[in-house]
Parts: C-alpha cells; sequence; structure tokens
C-alpha cells in the first residue's frame, strides 16, 4: 500500500525552479528517509506534502500529490495537515503555552476531543509515546520553553501524534540536538514505525542508514536514486549517489 | 593612552541640559503644588469641588476628582475601542494586505499617528459629536435609557462617549504600530507549527497573538498613557463640565482640559494655580507609571523572543 505518492512534482520560489518532476512512492508503515546535500529542496519536497508550502505566497507547486491515492488538492488544506503531521528541524514548541497546552492544541483546534476527561487522558497518551512522559508528569503545567531542547522535539513529536496524523513528517528532526538526545529521537522513531508511516529529512546518510527502510537521494530538486536503504547503501545505482554517500559531494 | 573623544564630550552638555530639565521640571511641580496640599490635604483629589473666589483666598476650595474621573472614563474607552481596530489592523497589515499596499499602509498609520492632535479635536468637535449624537445617542437613549451607562440626555453631544471615541479614533494608529511590529518578529517556525496541527487561518492567527500577548499589552498601556495626556483635542469634545455621571453621554472634565481651560485666568486667584499644578502632578505621574511599565513588559518580551 502506498502512503504517498509524488506525481511530476515541480515547486517553485517565484521563477526559481527548486523541485523538478519528482516521482515518489512511499509505501505505508515504513520509515523513508530523504536525504541530499544542504539546498537541494528537501524541506521544500517535505512541506508540498502536507501543503504547508502555500504558507509561502512566493510559492507554487505543479503536479500531484496523493495520499492514499486522493490528491491533497482535492482535500481542504486542514485535513491534509491533520493527517499528515510535521516535527520541525528546530524544536517549536509555543514556549509560552505549557507542557500540556501545547500537547492539547491540536486536539482543541480539531475538535478531536469530547471532555475535559478525555482531552487528560489522550495528552498523556501522547506525551507516553513520544516518550516524554515520565520525564515532565510532574510539571506538564509549566512552560515549555523550560524544557531541554531534546525534549522540546519530543514535546513536539508527542504535539503531532496527538492529532492521530497517518503520516508523520520530519525535517532534520536531530540536526539541533547533542548526540544523546538525537539518539533519544532516533530510538523513538524505530518504536513508531510500526504504527505510522515516517518520512524523515536528514543531509547525514549516517542517519538514513541507521533509521530508515527506504531512502530517497534528492540532488539539486532532482530525484537521483530511490530504493530500499540497504540496497541504496551497498550497491548505489547512480555515480552521484556513490560519491554522495562517500561524502565528496554536499 | 586612549584618544580623547572630543565630539562626544561635546556631546555630554546637551545630555545634562535635558536631564536638569526634566528633574528642574519635577522640582516644580512638587513646589508649586505645596500650597494646596497644605491647605486641603488629599481633598485635592478626593472631592469634586471648584470654589474660585476673587478676593477671599481662604474661601478657594478645589478638588479635581470629576476631572481624574472623566480622565479615566475617557481613556479606558479609547483603549477598549482602539484594541480590537489595532489588533485586527496590525493582522490585516501582515497578513493579509497585498504586498503593494503593505507599505503604504504603514507609512499612512505612522503618519496619522503622528498628526497634530488639533487636526483631530476639530474633526471630532464638527463632524464625529454630531454625528454620535444623532446616530448613536439619541437612539440609545430613547430606548434603553433605563440603563445607567444610557441614562443622560445627550444635549449637546459633547460628552464622555465623544472624546473617548475621538481618543479611540486617535491612538488606535500608535497601539497598532506596536502590535504590528510585535505580529512581524513572530518567528515563521510558529506560524508553521500553528498550520500543521490543521488550524484555520483564524485559529493559528489567534495562537500568534497569544504569542505576543506582552505586547499587546504594552501597547495598550502605552495607548492609555497617550489618551489621557491628550489635551487640546479632548477639551474640543468633551464638555468641559465638572460632572462625574456614569452615563456615557454626560459631559465632563479630564485633567488636562481642566488645565488648558482654566489656566489663563488662574493667576488671578490665590491657590488655582497650585492646584492645577497638583492635578498635572497626578496626571505625570500615571503617565510616567504607564510607560515604565509597558516598557518593562515590552523589554523582556523582545529579549525574550529574540531567544528563539
Ligand atoms: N522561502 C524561500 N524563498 C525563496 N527560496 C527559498 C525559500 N526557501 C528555500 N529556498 C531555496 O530553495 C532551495 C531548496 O531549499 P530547501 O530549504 O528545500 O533545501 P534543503 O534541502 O531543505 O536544505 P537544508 O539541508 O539546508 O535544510 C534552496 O536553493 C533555497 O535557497
Ligand atoms: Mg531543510
Amino acid at each position: 500500500m502506498i502512503a504517498i505518492e509524488t506525481v511530476n512534482l515541480c515547486a517553485y520560489y517565484g521563477q526559481k525552479k527548486v523541485i523538478n518532476n519528482v516521482n515518489l512512492k512511499i509505501p505505508k508503515n515504513v520509515v523513508f528517509a530523504i536525504m541530499g546535500p544542504s539546498g537541494c529542496g528537501k524541506s521544500t519536497l517535505l512541506r508540498s506534502f502536507n501543503r504547508l508550502l502555500e504558507l509561502n505566497p512566493n510559492a507554487r507547486v505543479e503536479g500531484d500529490v496523493k495520499l492514499y491515492g486522493k490528491s491533497v488538492y482535492d482535500m481542504s488544506p486542514i485535513e491534509v495537515r491533520r493527517k499528515i503531521g510535521m516535527v520541525f528541524q528546530h524544536p517549536n514548541p509555543f514556549p509560552h503555552m505549557s507542557i500540556f497546552d501545547n500537547v492539547a492544541l491540536g486536539l482543541k483546534l480539531n475538535g478531536l476531543v469530547k471532555s475535559k476527561k478525555e482531552l487528560h487522558k489522550t495528552v498523556k497518551w501522547a506525551l507516553r509515546k513520544a516518550a516524554l512522559w515520565d520525564e515532565v508528569k510532574d510539571r506538564i503545567h509549566e512552560p515549555a520553553s523550560a524544557l531541554s531542547g531534546g525534549q522540546q522535539q519530543r514535546l513536539c513529536i508527542a504535539r503531532t501524534l496527538a492529532v492521530k496524523p497517518e503520516v508523520l513528517l520530519m525535517d532534520e528532526p536531530t540536526a539541533s540536538l547533542d548526540p544523546v538526545a538525537m539518539e533519544k529521537i532516533e530510538d523513538l522513531i524505530n518504536k513508531l514505525r510500526e504504527e505510522y508511516t515516517i518520512v524523515i529529512v536528514t543531509h547525514s546518510s549516517a542517519q538514513a542508514a541507521r533509521v530508515s527502510d527506504y531512502v530517497a537521494f534528492l540532488y539539486l530538486g532532482e530525484l537521483v536514486e530511490v530504493g530500499k536503504t540497504e540496497k541504496v547503501f551497498e550497491k548505489p545505482k547512480s555515480e552521484l549517489t556513490k560519491r554522495y554517500l562517500m561524502g565528496r559531494v554536499g | 593612552m586612549q584618544k580623547v573623544d572630543t565630539f562626544r564630550i561635546s556631546l555630554l552638555p546637551f545630555c545634562i541640559l535635558i536631564f536638569s530639565i526634566f528633574a528642574l521640571m519635577i522640582v516644580t511641580y512638587l513646589a508649586v503644588s505645596v500650597p494646596i496640599f497644605q491647605k486641603e490635604g488629599p481633598q485635592i483629589y478626593t472631592t469634586n469641588i471648584w470654589k474660585a473666589a476673587e478676593n477671599n483666598p481662604d474661601e478657594e476650595f478645589y478638588g479635581v476628582l470629576a476631572a481624574i474621573y472623566g480622565s479615566v472614563y475617557t481613556s479606558v474607552l479609547a483603549v477598549l475601542i482602539a484594541l480590537p481596530l489595532s489588533i485586527g489592523f496590525a493582522v490585516f497589515v501582515i497578513d493579509y494586505a497585498p504586498q503593494k499596499i503593505k507599505e503604504p499602509l504603514i507609512v499612512t498609520t505612522d503618519i496619522m499617528a503622528g498628526l497634530p492632535t488639533i487636526i483631530y479635536g476639530i474633526w471630532g468637535a464638527f463632524v464625529l459629536v454630531p454625528m454620535l449624537r444623532d446616530y448613536v445617542m439619541y437612539p440609545l437613549h430613547k430606548h434603553l435609557g433605563f440603563i445607567p451607562l444610557f441614562s443622560f440626555e445627550p444635549a449637546g453631544g459633547y460628552s464622555f462617549l465623544a472624546a473617548g471615541v475621538l481618543l479611540g479614533v486617535m491612538v488606535t494608529p500608535f497601539a497598532s504600530s506596536i502590535i504590528r511590529e510585535a505580529y512581524r518578529m513572530v518567528p515563521f517556525t510558529y506560524r508553521e507549527a500553528a498550520f500543521s496541527l490543521g488550524a484555520t487561518r483564524y485559529e493559528a492567527t489567534k495562537i500568534l497573538l497569544s504569542y505576543i500577548k506582552p505586547a499587546i499589552i504594552a501597547g495598550i498601556l502605552l495607548a492609555f498613557g497617550r489618551a489621557i495626556g491628550e489635551t487640546v483635542a479632548v477639551s474640543l469634545v468633551v464638555g468641559n463640565a465638572f460632572n462625574i455621571h456614569p452615563s456615557l453621554f454626560a459631559p465632563g472634565y479630564t485633567i488636562s482640559s481642566l488645565i488648558a481651560n482654566q489656566f489663563g485666568n488662574a493667576f488671578i486667584y490665590g491657590y488655582m494655580v497650585s492646584a492645577l499644578f497638583a492635578a498635572g502632578f497626578f496626571l505625570f505621574i500615571i503617565g510616567l507609571a504607564v510607560n515604565i511599565g509597558s516598557l518593562i513588559i515590552l523589554k523582556r518580551w523582545y529579549s525574550h523572543a529574540q531567544r528563539f
């Protein structure tokens, strides 16, 4: 089953084309890594999946993105974004809100819970799922800004999970974290892979090798290679991929 | 040895001059107010009496409570009007206005914020007051006159309401520019976070506004400070009557319009100058408190916001 499929996808900022004719199929319940050097369009590609690119008035998309066979352009952007959650490069919990409120926010926005009790239950569930509950259970009403960077990133994951998305987009979720915090997030991705389709952007091929089932290599906005992770790493078809994996590109 | 920066040193006297003028001003206010404090004590602020006796200073008695009441009443009204207007306008300019008219809009509001206030005052007296009187005050008084807010028969239209609305219009561009700058500074990543959770534009805006709440409070406080200090425009529309009345339609006084109106002939009397200085001193304290408070809030928020 294919969770996300792109069809002749192109993306522009003004006149500048940054995604060039990308055709991707992302199977359900896998960890799918998108790797490539800085500026190759990874973040742009990811944001076209949940139509977040539309926040930028200069951005324009051609082609199609399908979620379980249905074009995301035939759904409301709100529905798309609820079904395709996103975690960002820099942890961005709302600093003026408490830990609890950050997780509860999406639930309230989408009217996903009917009672206060259910709200508390779901927030707790999400924090557990994001492996954060034990660290914050005594202080969920403190501001989110009081947490460490790694904790903030897991809070963002909890915030996203609370809305019960089907697909999870992660844009370099460990890029601003220290190695210990990074390991925790990678462990978490390993746990979540059974229930979610995870698309993770990384500029580190080592990380792609560690966490992903499939990997796509993007270069200057074009899809150079895509396949099962071990295959791509063992025997890259493209010369460019080979050079990237050996650290000569990017 | 460090080279002496003569230019910098030459600027020093100006700096000293400014601060000495300011210090001198405070001293003057206190000194001139002393006689009325000695004569009446706190009653200058707690009574509503304006008794000027030309030949016998002992019979004079001044209590500026009505003016304090009017100042606070009209400024609160102004802020209540300016709050939704300025937030709405700030959000419109940043999120919705097409790129082409964004800058012209910003420049226009900044000009509006800096216009001489007499311009607002004349417009208020000739356009706003009759309009409010005929289309707002009379209908409300006729149908809902039993409510204390609307109970006063709006004779000329010169009233707390007229002053409040005029002040609201005047301080909106100012409050809006503070809120706008804060709203503009909200990091894009929070916008993305809000939308990525499935927020509508309205919901996302609400979330982002809650993030800049301290700046909104500061902007509104500063606007309050402006409104309470405004003189000319208000004295043209407030009615200038010693009146403590709950109704929006009643005429009243404000501290600054009281001073402006009475100062001309105050020197004839024994204590009136002193009473007016005491009233001014009160305004001075309010202005100081409001400005310092909002600057602290703003500064704290900006340094906090910059960490993200
Ligand atoms: N808001 C924008 N406006 C204009 N151009 C942009 C914008 N965002 C990105 N770009 C350009 O689009 C191209 C792709 O950017 P993108 O952020 O998708 O790359 P990336 O692979 O995520 O890079 P990184 O690894 O540095 O995050 C780059 O050349 C970048 O300069
Ligand atoms: Mg990126």
